[in-house]
């Protein structure tokens, strides 16, 4: 039932992993993490859940993200030669051809037999692919996936780095897919935090906290969640009103002293 | 007939600047699945200044082209890539051997 993504703390939050067969949604802004989170997906459904997976990128090469996978020591060349991963550089209208029912991802994924994919990032669609065909688009590639039996991660660009609005496609594509998982910057004491919280699970509970991340050398690093903080999504969170209440009796106690 | 095969060869391979660059980006991404007008953009020129050499190395069967819907998709045909590669080596092995 579920695919694991073998980031623990991220599998306790989703109850177990990703619901298999399902489309998530890693939404944030530029540098929060959401390709870094998109491979750990996919090397540890490689090497540790026995599970192949394809990789679509658009503007990124894959030479690159061979260089940046290395980093977290991961060695896509290798699990590419093993037929383990594929790395498929493409452009969205590629992406979206159909014939007679076969796209031009469906040989990769056959040839590997892949159960995993991850679509880096599913806004490119929006410049190559007039709105008015956006939706329905991407609704056929969804099913599309959903039809081979894979479990997919989209990623997808939120342009508000701070502030209280969160837009994440113009067409409604938080309502298509599955599962929303959110990575957010948030400013605590004059520091840049990264933050991460699951928004939606369609079919299951989830944890609702939000929680504190780090890219460590190994990967994405879930810690706790934020304590004694509110308004967090805006970016620029304030102290719960419990927390406030605390000071000024402890500031009230001094005085008094 | 080395001497001519293995001029002919590279000729047909690396003749021009753009073609080099197709094959350095093909070599670094072998992933690559696209159309022309991408592959263009990924090096930096113009799709009409690389069409006829994508011709040229779909010709040699180094890339592989398929249609889909509207489009000619593109990619490396790995193993004729490699045996491409293996013959150039062969003649110029025999080359400086002469």
């Amino acid at each position: 039932m579920r695919a694991p993504t073998g980031i623990s703390e991220l599998d306790a939050m989703l109850h177990g992993g990703l619901m298999r067969g399902d489309v998530t949604l890693v939404v944030g802004s530029a540098g929060t993490g959401k390709t870094t989170l998109a491979l750990q997906y996919l090397v540890n459904g490689a090497t540790k859940f026995n599970e192949n997976g394809l990789y679509i990128t658009f503007e990124q090469m894959p030479a690159q993200i061979y260089r940046d996978a290395a980093s977290f020591g991961w060695d896509i060349r290798k699990l590419e030669a093993e037929g383990k991963i594929r790395v498929v550089c493409t452009s969205p209208p590629v992406l979206v051809q159909f014939v007679e029912q076969r796209n031009p991802i469906d040989a990769m994924i056959e040839e590997i037999n892949a159960k995993r994919i991850v679509i880096d990032s599913i806004s490119h669609l929006e410049a190559f692919i007039p709105a008015s065909e956006l939706r329905g688009e991407l609704y056929r590639l969804i099913n599309h996936l959903k039809m081979k039996e894979l479990t997919s991660v989209f990623t997808a660009e939120s342009h508000e780095v701070f502030g209280d609005r969160l837009m994440v496609t113009g067409v409604g594509l938080s309502f298509l897919v599955d599962c929303i998982i959110l990575l957010r910057i948030v400013e605590i004491q004059s520091s840049l935090k990264k933050a991460l919280t699951i928004l939606k699970i369609r079919g299951s509970d989830h944890d609702k906290q939000l929680r504190e991340f780090e890219i460590t050398s190994q990967g994405i690093k879930i810690g706790v969640s934020f304590k004694d903080l509110e308004g967090l999504l805006t970016g620029t969170p304030r102290r719960t009103s419990e927390e406030r209440f605390a000071e000024a009796f402890a500031k009230a106690a001094r005085k008094g002293k | 007939m080395n001497e001519t095969g293995l001029h002919e060869l590279s000729e047909k391979l690396i003749g021009t600047e753009i073609k080099a660059e197709l094959l350095r980006l093909f070599h670094m991404n072998p992933g690559i699945l696209d159309t022309v007008e991408s592959i263009a953009r990924r090096i930096g020129r113009m799709p009409k200044d690389v069409e006829t050499e994508i011709v040229t190395l779909v010709d040699l069967g180094v890339l592989r082209k398929e249609r889909f819907g509207k489009l000619d998709v593109l990619s490396l045909n790995t193993s004729k890539d490699r045996e491409v590669q293996e013959k150039l080596a062969a003649l110029i092995e025999g080359g400086v051997k002469q």
